[in-house]
């Protein structure tokens, strides 16, 4: 074969575009890709599910493209017949949008070893659920001296300007006024006690975070010393030595699942069912428990141990009495009004 | 001769096209359809219309954001002015050695991702922060002030953060000021005060004005910096709009607050524009 200049430069520029571009060579076969969430989430699934998932099918190629929730979405949106994603994670609110708009595949249940032995509440057949998220009150032992015992304490003269909340963005902070209507007579379709509890709540407030995450800061840096918290979230913080407790009020826990589905027109169906599985298995939900993760579990062949056994509940019966699961499809139709209305009582 | 001569003060325009090109495809093209998506009635698209214009412009409380999202952008760039001036002028004063230090100061929040800067100033205007600490320590105060989460230390820290983009256009401006003029000034009797305000800030303008306009787009725009020291009841354009795009999922009203935002932006960068050029004219008289 003769290289002349013109040969050589165009094996050049394609090679370069290869490099600048790999989605290119991507076209016939990529890997899995698996939008898992950002933080804790990502190392967990990194250091747990990866290798379950290698293992089980031989060292396939997977990727981990972590994101939030609603970019998932846009993103599969964006390109629905040759979707990026494969797997998709959802907290209950973004997972209803994507089945409403047609985004994932009903998960092959029949074909499941596993689906069958989760508890009832995680058995979706749109997506299963492999963990939960619980959420329950946070605050500092150092200025806190008696413990918090209801949703209610948050009002106690103590903690004026003392106590933390998030807006209605996050799940965490859309459950709480959930949680909060249902306390005092209203439910998942009137929130109207929610925004009354909370402007009595005013004085209260030395923090209206723009999201969870910010939460964690604040304690850290003493600007409050109780607010509602993700049990996951404050492990972490705890493990970094900040003085913080978490306890499930007398209410219950507001307790998230947290879904896994295998997006519509993936390529990679096969291995999106293989990396499902994988976490939905009592190897990995066994492993997830322990710490540093603390990940609740939803397969009921994981006997539940450790510091979820302590903080959170013995056993998957006191799982069922003790947490609190949200109706998400009411939630949905009117969050975006609840939102706008935070928006304008909120601001100061 | 001079006909068969190349012009060598003008350039062949083909040069720009890769920029060009790259210009109409990654920011034409976009704006175009974010324009297209604004005229949508609704998210789940299909009708076309001016709704979400009316929704946002007939709502005082819309407004209201945008008012306040442009205000703030007034106070972060005054208070900005403020204090670079005085940094711009010092560095041209000083002797070479002091100059680079200055200038290593100036440029050092650069270096650093505003997340980090960020951050810093949550430790800083924290109940127990270094300035409640200090305050405390002097026994001026017996509670922490609130100093995080108000409109205050947005601006202090948005100012901060946005320092370099109004000191460096206002240091190139001074430096190209011919000093014979400041001692001309000074010679025909005029004093240090006067040689600045007659002869100094009016030759400096230029670069005030590319200054200001630098800062007041990036504080307005500045998503981070404001969320997290103004916090969740504070809420202002870049927040607003990720919160119905992101959130709600509502494209459509999304597009179209950023379309307004961006008219809206637009018309204040003309003011700046129309300054600039009033500046240019005033320096040359």
């Amino acid at each position: 074969m003769l290289l002349t200049r013109r040969n050589l430069m165009q094996t050049a520029l394609t090679l370069g575009a290869m490099h600048a571009f790999p989605g290119l060579t991507w076209a016939q076969a990529r890997p899995l890709v698996f939008a898992t969430f950002t933080g804790s989430w990502e190392e967990a699934h990194r250091a747990v599910l990866v290798p379950a998932f290698r293992k089980a099918t031989g060292n396939a190629d997977m990727v981990l493209d972590p994101m939030l929730s609603v970019d998932q979405i846009a993103k599969v949106n964006a390109a629905r017949s040759n979707p990026p994603i494969d797997v998709m994670l959802h907290d209950p609110g973004p997972a209803l949008q994507a089945v409403a708009q047609d985004l994932v595949e009903p998960y092959p249940v029949e074909k499941s070893a596993y689906y069958k032995d989760l508890i009832p509440a995680a058995q979706v057949p749109m997506g299963p659920a492999p963990f939960f998220q619980v959420v329950g009150i946070t605050y500092n032992p150092e200025t806190v001296k008696t413990p918090p015992t209801s949703w209610a304490d948050l009002w106690r003269p103590e903690f004026k300007g003392r106590v933390g909340i998030t807006n209605l963005n996050s799940t965490l902070g859309t459950g709480f006024m959930v949680e909060l209507a249902k306390m005092h007579g209203g439910s998942e379709a009137n929130i109207d006690p929610a925004f009354k509890a909370i402007e009595a709540l005013r004085p209260s407030l030395a923090a209206v975070a723009a999201n969870p995450g910010q939460l964690a800061t604040l304690f850290q840096q003493g600007q409050i010393d109780i607010s509602p918290g993700n049990f996951n979230a404050i492990q972490i913080l705890k493990a970094r030595g900040v003085p913080v407790e978490f306890v499930i009020p007398k209410e219950g826990a507001i307790a998230f699942k947290t879904t896994i589905h295998i997006v519509k027109n993936s390529p990679n169906r096969e291995l999106a069912f293989k990396l499902i599985e994988a976490a939905l298995s009592p190897e990995v939900q066994a492993t997830l428990m322990e710490e540093p993760y603390l990940i609740v579990p939803t397969n009921t062949k994981v006997a539940i141990k450790g510091e979820l056994a302590k903080t959170l509940a013995k056993d998957h019966a006191e799982i069922a009495k003790k947490f609190v699961f949200q109706d998400w499809a009411k939630i949905n139709e009117q969050r975006s009004a609840w939102i706008e209305r935070f928006n304008r009582e909120i601001r100061v | 001769m001079a006909a068969t001569l190349r012009d060598v003060t003008t350039y062949d325009l083909k040069l720009a096209a890769p920029l060009a090109a790259g210009f109409v495809l990654f920011f034409v093209t976009p704006l175009a359809i974010l324009l297209a998506l604004s005229f949508q009635t609704d998210p789940q698209g299909g009708h076309y219309g001016l709704t979400q214009y009316v929704n946002f412009l007939g709502d005082r409380f819309s407004l209201g954001v945008l008012g306040s999202t442009l205000w703030l952008g007034v106070k972060v760039t005054a208070l900005t002015l403020l204090l670079g001036y005085p940094v711009a002028w010092l560095h041209q004063r000083s002797p070479g050695w002091a100059r680079g230090l200055i200038m290593l100061l100036v440029l050092l929040p650069l270096l650093t991702s505003v997340v980090v800067r960020t951050f810093a100033w949550v430790v800083i205007l924290g109940r127990q922060g270094i300035v409640n600490a200090t305050l405390a320590w002097l026994g001026l105060i017996d509670t922490p002030l609130k100093l995080l989460y108000t409109d205050g230390g947005v601006v202090v820290a948005l100012a901060q953060v946005q320092m370099p983009l109004m000191v460096l256009p206002i240091v190139t401006a001074l430096g190209r000021i011919d000093p014979n003029f400041a001692d001309a000034s000074s010679v025909l009797g005029a004093g240090h005060w006067r040689t600045f305000r007659k002869v100094i800030l009016p030759l400096s303008l230029p670069g005030i004005v590319a200054g200001c306009l630098l800062t007041y787009a990036a504080a307005i725009t500045a998503f981070i910096t404001q969320s997290l020291i103004g916090g969740g009841q504070m809420l202002f354009m870049p927040m607003y709009i990720y919160q119905q795009a992101s959130t709600l999922q509502n494209w459509p009203f999304a597009a179209a607050i950023s379309i307004v935002f961006l008219v809206s932006v637009l018309v204040v960068v003309s003011i700046f524009n129309a300054l600039g050029r009033l500046s240019r004219g005033y320096a040359n008289a």
